[in-house]
């Protein structure tokens, strides 16, 4: 825990802990079963009416037979002797619990196992107690040549007793599968629980001031340590942000502890030796060159802030960059001659970009500003506008003593300032705003040593730049 | 001249009424938007001086009505807001200039004259003449004693700004913002070597020097009297 970045606890708690029934995987894992139990009454309702229809066309075909068999057994016999072979029937197929129902022409019965009934044709379902247990019983009526009205048919036990093997051996599967699924189910939604409750716990902690802490990647790379590690990376990217401030503020504090002690001494020396009024004078004069400069630090710290504040959208409007810098480089010709250095030009025709033409001037004057700075007299400044693979460039060169390879990093911090130019006045801001400037345009700030001197450039993004190019180039040729 | 100053901090509105008033002009206060649109809307003025940031009413909709009810009294804006996009708010509103705090008094007071010599309504003028110096805005020519001085384009433009507000002081960013549309200060002295560049075209070799120098103030182009 790091204790020195602890903030307010906040009043609520931003995560409710989720009980266990409301996790978003218990109730898919709910869904599923249901879904499952579903699929399986329809899968299993088509198996019953498969099995069921072939077992009772099986019991047609059975019974149909036996009754070809009492039909042959009494054409060879004689119809007289059809009581007889019923009863032998009987005896033979009580297993099956056969019914056999012989009954003559006005309808009394004959023989069989059955009370008399009226004659039914074809095929027919009859209710027989057997054992005092009613069952309904597939049959087939049959009218003999001698009028006599014959009814066999049998218990439809097959069937019966598939139905329920089926019946119980489906209700226990079922059982078994959403038991599984319900446990399995419950298993991944607690180890779901588990790990977004191990994230949450993060937010926790970092809400509660611990900066440091970070979501655990289990390194089985599935979607929840994608989500640490974005997680992580934004919060280095906080982190990092929140230092780059306190820095910022660091050196705003201290580099205006400077100029303000010293316009503190001037004015604490003009109340102590200031005898005449020209002596207050000058004081006052140089005090307000020394409040100037801070005002200039704190203007130069507010424009870099506006341009990175985001607020501001990508400009979008196309600027011929070849005739602003050649403009730049004309209002700079006489003032970099007046103090001994060369200005020159090398610009493509044409060159356009996208970007806000004030925001782009401001960044070529501070990159122009700072090689007329900090460059002895005698030194070129070259001004360059190219395209480069259909990128254009911004490129500014001199040929001064450049920046050493070590400082090059740092050159684009804020404050920093090289040790020989520590004397130059300046916000040592100029080159953030130029950064931010290119930042905005998503634009590249590269920055190299040639021998002799710095060269800056800035690579423009291509996509709009070459559409917009083309259209720049044909208004411009136009004017 | 009469000013109305609409300026909420006590200590800022009492500073530039007395530096006004030196000045010459009477000074109107108001320390609210509303007192100042009242102000504004009822009596005549010459010239509103008006901060921003105002309590009641801003300084933007005090302008913006002022302008819906056809108050064409110029306006300069004061403000703490210094992007582009404020300037352009504010200009668009119906602001005729725009001076970011914090300022220089001599700033205000030269944009103040600017603006208060800026003939309103009036066909423009094509052919500016300071003693012998000539701009003719048509031709584009540049004469002095009658002899034709050629003058590079920036140059120009800044001969033109001063001939427009002779006599008047010219403040170093009045120059920056108007001639080269620069919002910010290069720490290069462009102004500078532009004006000596000038300078030695239409001043050298000739008895009387037009344009002055004013020590901690800017830039005059003038008659010698």
């Amino acid at each position: 825990m790091n204790s020195s970045t602890r903030y307010a606890a906040p009043a609520t708690r931003f995560v409710r802990r989720p009980r266990f029934t409301r996790t978003a995987s218990f109730r898919l894992t709910l869904f599923h079963a249901g879904l499952f139990a579903v699929a399986g009454l329809v899968l299993f309702g088509m198996i019953y009416w498969a099995a069921t229809d072939f077992a009772a066309r099986d019991e047609a075909q059975e019974i149909e037979l036996e009754i070809a068999l009492v039909e042959e057994e009494m054409r060879l016999l004689g119809v007289d002797r059809l009581p007889e072979i019923i009863d032998t029937h009987l005896q033979r197929r009580e297993d099956v619990r056969a019914v056999y129902l012989l009954q003559d022409a006005e309808g009394r019965k004959i023989t069989g196992n059955i009370d008399a009934r009226t004659p039914v044709l074809g095929a027919t379902v009859v209710d027989v107690d057997f054992d005092g247990e009613i069952r309904n019983v597939r049959a087939q009526g049959h009218r003999l040549a001698n009028g006599q009205y014959l009814l066999v048919g049998q218990d439809a036990h097959i069937l019966r007793e598939m139905e329920e093997t089926l019946l119980q051996s489906f209700g226990v599967g079922l059982v078994f599968v959403l038991l599984a699924m319900i446990l399995g189910g419950g298993y991944i939604g607690a180890r779901y629980v588990a790990r977004v409750g191990a994230i949450s716990r993060t937010a926790r902690a970092i809400v509660g001031g611990d900066m440091t802490s970070r979501a655990l990647i289990t390194g089985r790379g599935d979607e929840f340590d994608d989500l640490a590690m974005s997680l992580n990376a934004m919060l280095d990217r906080i982190d990092e942000l929140m230092r780059s401030m306190r820095q910022i503020s660091n050196d705003v504090a201290h580099d205006l502890r400077t100029p303000l002690t010293r316009f503190r001494q001037r004015l604490e020396l003009a109340n102590r030796h200031a005898h005449t009024v020209e002596d207050y004078r000058s004081t006052i004069g140089v005090a307000i060159a020394d409040v100037d400069s801070i005002l200039e630090t704190f203007g130069a710290l507010l424009r870099i802030a506006q341009i990175e504040g985001g607020e501001q959208p990508m400009p979008s409007a196309a600027i011929d960059l070849s005739a602003l810098v050649r403009t730049v480089a004309e209002d700079f010709a006489p003032a970099a001659e007046d103090q001994g250095h060369v200005l020159t030009t090398d610009v493509e025709n044409g060159v356009a970009i996208a970007g806000d033409p004030r925001l782009i001037t401001q960044l070529l004057v501070n990159l122009i500003d700072n090689a007329i700075r900090h460059t002895p007299a005698g030194t070129n400044i070259a001004l360059q506008v190219r395209l480069d693979r259909d990128r254009p460039v911004l490129a500014v060169a001199d040929t001064g003593p450049g920046i050493p390879s070590a400082e090059m990093g740092n050159v684009l911090k804020p404050f920093y300032r090289l040790e020989a130019s520590r004397t130059t006045e300046g916000s040592g801001l100029g080159l953030n705003l130029v950064a931010a400037i290119a930042k905005q345009h998503r634009a590249e700030l590269k920055l190299s040593s040639i021998a002799p001197g710095l060269l800056v450039e800035v690579v423009f993004p291509k996509s709009q730049a070459n559409s917009v190019g083309r259209v720049a180039r044909s208004s411009a040729a136009a004017q | 001249m009469r000013i109305l100053l609409v300026e909420d901090d006590k200590e800022t509105s009492a500073y530039l009424r007395a530096g006004l008033q030196e000045e010459g002009f009477l000074v109107t206060c108001a320390f609210n938007g509303r007192e100042g649109l009242f102000l504004a809307s009822t009596s005549d003025f010459d010239l509103l001086i008006v901060d921003r940031m105002l309590p009641q009413l801003d300084g933007l909709s005090l302008v913006r009505t002022l302008r819906s009810g056809h108050v064409e009294t110029p306006v300069l804006f004061l403000t703490t807001m210094s992007g582009v996009d404020d300037r352009v708010t504010g200009l668009n509103a119906g602001g005729d200039d725009y001076l970011v705090k914090p300022f220089a008094f001599s700033e205000l007071v030269a944009r103040v004259n600017a603006l208060l010599r800026r003939p309103r309504g009036l066909s423009e003028q094509t052919l500016y003449r300071v003693a012998d110096l000539e701009l003719d805005l048509i031709s584009r020519s540049v004469k002095r004693a009658g002899v034709e001085i050629t003058l590079q384009a920036r140059e120009y433009r800044l001969l033109e700004y001063l001939m427009r507000h002779a006599g008047e002081v010219v403040t170093r960013t009045m120059l920056l913002e108007k001639v080269w549309d620069y919002h910010f200060d290069p720490q290069t002295n462009v102004v500078e070597s532009q004006l000596s560049r000038l300078r030695n075209k239409i001043d050298r070799g000739f008895p009387h020097e037009l344009i002055h120098t004013i020590r901690g103030a800017g830039y005059t182009l003038r008659a010698p009297s």
